[in-house]
């Protein structure tokens, strides 16, 4: 836990030290270490059921964790706290979910305007203003008054992305954003994250698009049987995977 | 014999309507409505603090309501009026109405009865809307506020609408312990004219048939039009392969 003491100026927006988690008598994560630098691309691949969307969920703590440390710019995010000072610390985490999770009841604009008002305090007036922004941003401004059930999958997660911006957080993690998605709609959403790391956004993301991992990727994580076994560059993954299993993943992916 | 109908409404219309009042206490249709409008404006939000206490990570909330909504449900709502009736006034020491006793007996029944539909509907529609709500700050209970109570009552509204009219059913038993409604005044009806029992009692069944059909239909418009905003066909609401939504451990 010493690693994790708190520097507010810590050069790491995520660092996960020694965090290990399972469930019952199964290990999920055996012992994690790793590091995401301000502005930096991570991109975490493995086999299906490797722990990849486990290890993403207990960066913002919706997984609990059995031991070790997660912090968040210097905060560990783990440690003993009340609701509100956890709450606080999640919405500066952006989080975007495999299957979009919009909240049907609400338009689109009011899917990405109702956590700025309700969690910080924004008039609604200015967070009505930013989310038209947003939707803007991520190419759906003719969509503000749309509710998400009207919507295909892909401007569903776009929203999602959007939702999550309206937070203004420092960090976005996202969690397989395009496998539910039809293939002519994965295009979408991954150009509009390549822009936002393009802005220099921190981002984690669980992602099988291995395109768009060598394009914008500074850095993959390889996880296998919640164990990261590999950490490299893309160039460097791509080219010569150092560990076995890894060599597998890349060629079972080629077929 | 729709002479005798005609002839009954004509000579005690008023009594089926507001009873004795004003020289007595309020009663008929009247009374009927005013109760039934009051257990079901109750019986709502005590149902979703109920469905909250049992969802509570906390025992000493958790226990007392799952016995109560237990104890609730498996006892006839007789049993329920009757025991409320003699032990109300035997713990506050106070003459209570027997208006007041009925009511609070419904919201109780009624209450535990919704309380089941809402902690259904609150679990069943899957973690997945939980997460997001938690993954952008909202504490649980802002959760529930914004994000999982409009969704969850909104997939109970038929479910609600029964339990309604059920409630307006439930008022007749008030008759056992002298509350003043429609039952009461239909009875009274039956006493002074003694020959036509068939005829005042249909008039009964007639009047409570419509009043749980208008109030079906109103909800049932309503609900449609909430649909129709939302362009979403009834059975895209629940995700198909939902898992429960976890309420106890989302409360830190
Ligand atoms: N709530 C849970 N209870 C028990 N086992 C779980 C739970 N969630 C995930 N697992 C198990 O943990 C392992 C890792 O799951 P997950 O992190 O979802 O993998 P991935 O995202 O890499 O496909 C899987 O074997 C899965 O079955
Ligand atoms: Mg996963």
């Amino acid at each position: 836990m010493s690693t994790l003491v708190s520097e507010p100026q810590a050069a790491q927006a995520i660092r996960i030290a020694d965090v290990c988690k399972s469930y019952g008598d199964y290990q999920v994560l055996k012992n994690i270490n790793a590091e995401v630098a301000r502005g930096e691309v991570v991109v975490i691949c493995g086999p299906s059921g490797s722990g990849k969307s486990t290890l993403i969920r207990t960066v913002n703590r919706l997984e609990e964790i059995n031991s070790g440390g997660i912090s968040f710019e210097g905060q560990d995010i783990h440690a003993p706290m009340g609701a509100s000072e956890l709450n606080k610390l999640r919405s500066r985490i952006g989080f975007v979910f495999q299957s979009f999770n919009l909240f049907p009841h609400l338009s689109v604009v009011e899917n990405v305007s109702m956590s700025p008002i309700r969690v910080k305090g924004v008039s609604p007036a200015a967070a009505h203003d930013k989310a038209l922004k947003l939707l803007d941003r991520v190419g759906l401004a003719d969509k503000a008054n749309s509710y998400p059930g009207q919507l295909s999958g892909g401007q569903q997660q776009r929203v999602a992305i959007a939702r999550a911006l309206a937070m203004e957080p420092p960090v976005m993690l996202f969690d397989e954003p395009t496998s539910a998605l039809d293939p002519e709609m994965v295009g979408e959403v991954l150009s509009v994250m390549k822009s936002l790391a393009a802005e220099g956004m921190t981002m984690l993301c669980v992602t099988h698009e291995m395109g768009f991992a060598r394009d914008v990727a500074d850095r993959i994580w390889f996880i296998d049987a919640g164990e990261i076994l590999e950490t490299a560059p893309p160039e460097d993954f791509f080219k010569n995977p150092r560990h076995p299993r890894a060599q597998r993943f890349l060629a079972d992916l080629r077929h | 014999m729709i002479q005798d109908f005609i002839t009954i409404i004509q000579d005690y219309w008023l009594l089926l309507l507001i009873g004795q009042y004003p020289n007595g206490p309020l009663g008929g249709l009247a009374n009927t409505l005013i109760l039934s409008a009051l257990a079901i404006a109750f019986a709502f939000p005590v149902s979703i603090l109920m469905a909250l206490a049992r969802l509570s990570k906390w025992w000493f909330l958790r226990w007392p309501m799952t016995a109560l909504v237990y104890v609730t449900r498996g006892v006839p709502l007789l049993m329920l009026i009757l025991w409320c009736y003699f032990v109300i006034p035997l713990w506050t020491g106070a003459d209570v109405p027997s208006f007041l006793i009925m009511l609070v007996t419904l919201v109780i029944y009624q209450g535990a009865f919704l309380s089941e539909v809402v902690r259904a509907g609150i679990v069943s529609l899957g973690q997945g809307q939980m997460d997001a709500a938690r993954a952008l700050g909202h504490g649980y209970m802002g959760a529930m506020r914004f994000v999982i109570l409009p969704q969850a009552l909104y997939n109970m509204i038929p479910s609600m609408i029964s339990t309604f009219v059920s409630t307006i059913k439930d008022t007749t038993l008030g008759y056992v312990i002298n509350v003043p409604d429609l039952t009461f005044a239909a009875s009274q009806v039956n006493n002074q004219l003694l020959t036509q029992p068939f005829q005042v009692f249909l008039i009964l069944a007639l009047v409570y048939y419509i009043l749980c059909w208008s109030l079906t239909y109103v909800a049932n418009s309503v609900e449609r039009r909430i649909a129709r905003r939302r362009a979403g066909p009834r059975n895209a609401r629940l995700p198909a392969e939902a898992a429960p939504l976890k309420t106890i451990t989302e409360q830190l």
